[in-house]
């Protein structure tokens, strides 16, 4: 069962999913603060590729880049084309679509973790 | 857990929202109940229009961005005269300030604060939707 790493990436997948959940938080919250602009992140298949290998420390001068170096908190602004004469870019109406992309994704991800325990459950039985 | 964290702190951002845009629909009612609100003395200034700011706010603890309520002003528009001998609050040529308040503007506001507070409602909902869902994988174990 060494192949098997489904949890590890619907459990990153769930953390990305929080993550974008919080940023539209934000935006919605911020939807009548002046020069306040939008925030994303980026697709999720950019970020998988971006997490790097651990690498191995053979000396202890040896520094390891801890997960935060390596992955910082990618959040990309969006584009000025909504933004209003008080410099705010917060598009609503697109913050909503994306309240249900993160919806159903998450949905998503936790029914791949319940199936997938579900599968282990038959072998183990 | 990073993701309860995560969804802990977008629950706090949407109520920081929705305790601003309360704050906001109060300016609004106190505007339209002083309409027509004039001086107290003959020839004095009627009631001001009230006007409110937001502005970003960073939780420190958990890196979330907040909104609060940045300050609440005085509109500097100039105030409507009127030729109203017997009101109390004429000046000696019989002209009385009205309140700079329009009617209509505050409607207007009053609308999309709702809109964004209905907005702010939806986002925590679902935050806490998806913390559900977690636990919910917990069931029937």
């Amino acid at each position: 069962m060494n192949d098997v790493y489904l949890f590890e990436l619907s459990s990153q997948r769930t953390a990305y999913l929080s993550a974008r959940q919080t940023l539209i938080a934000g935006n919605v919250a911020n939807a009548n603060t002046p020069a306040y602009k939008a925030l994303d992140l980026k697709p999720f298949s950019a970020v998988l590729q971006q997490a790097s290998i651990d690498m191995a420390t053979t000396n202890p001068a040896h520094l390891t880049p801890t997960a935060q170096e390596l992955d910082p908190p990618i959040a990309r602004e969006n584009g000025d084309e909504y933004a209003t004469v008080s410099g705010n870019s917060v598009d609503v109406e697109g913050e909503m679509v994306k309240l249900g992309e993160v919806n159903r994704d998450f949905g998503m991800a936790t029914g791949v973790k319940k199936i997938f325990r579900q599968m282990f459950m038959q072998a183990l039985k | 857990m990073a993701d309860q964290d995560a969804l802990g702190a977008s629950l706090r951002i949407a109520g920081s929202g929705l305790e601003s845009q309360s704050v906001r629909l109060r300016v609004i009612s106190e505007n339209i109940a002083n309409a027509q609100s004039t001086a107290s003395v003959p020839g004095g200034d009627p009631y001001t229009r009230q006007t409110i700011t937001f502005e970003n706010a960073l939780d420190r603890a958990t890196g979330a961005s907040l909104v609060k309520v940045k300050d609440i002003g005085r509109d500097a528009a100039p105030y409507s005269v009127e030729q109203d001998p017997g009101n109390p609050a004429a000046d000696e040529n019989g002209f009385v300030k009205l309140p700079n308040v329009d009617i209509l503007v505050e409607l207007a506001d009053l609308r999309e604060a709702n809109r964004s507070y209905e907005a702010n409602l939806q986002v925590a909902k679902q935050s806490s939707d998806l913390m559900n869902q977690t636990v919910a994988l917990l069931k029937d174990v």
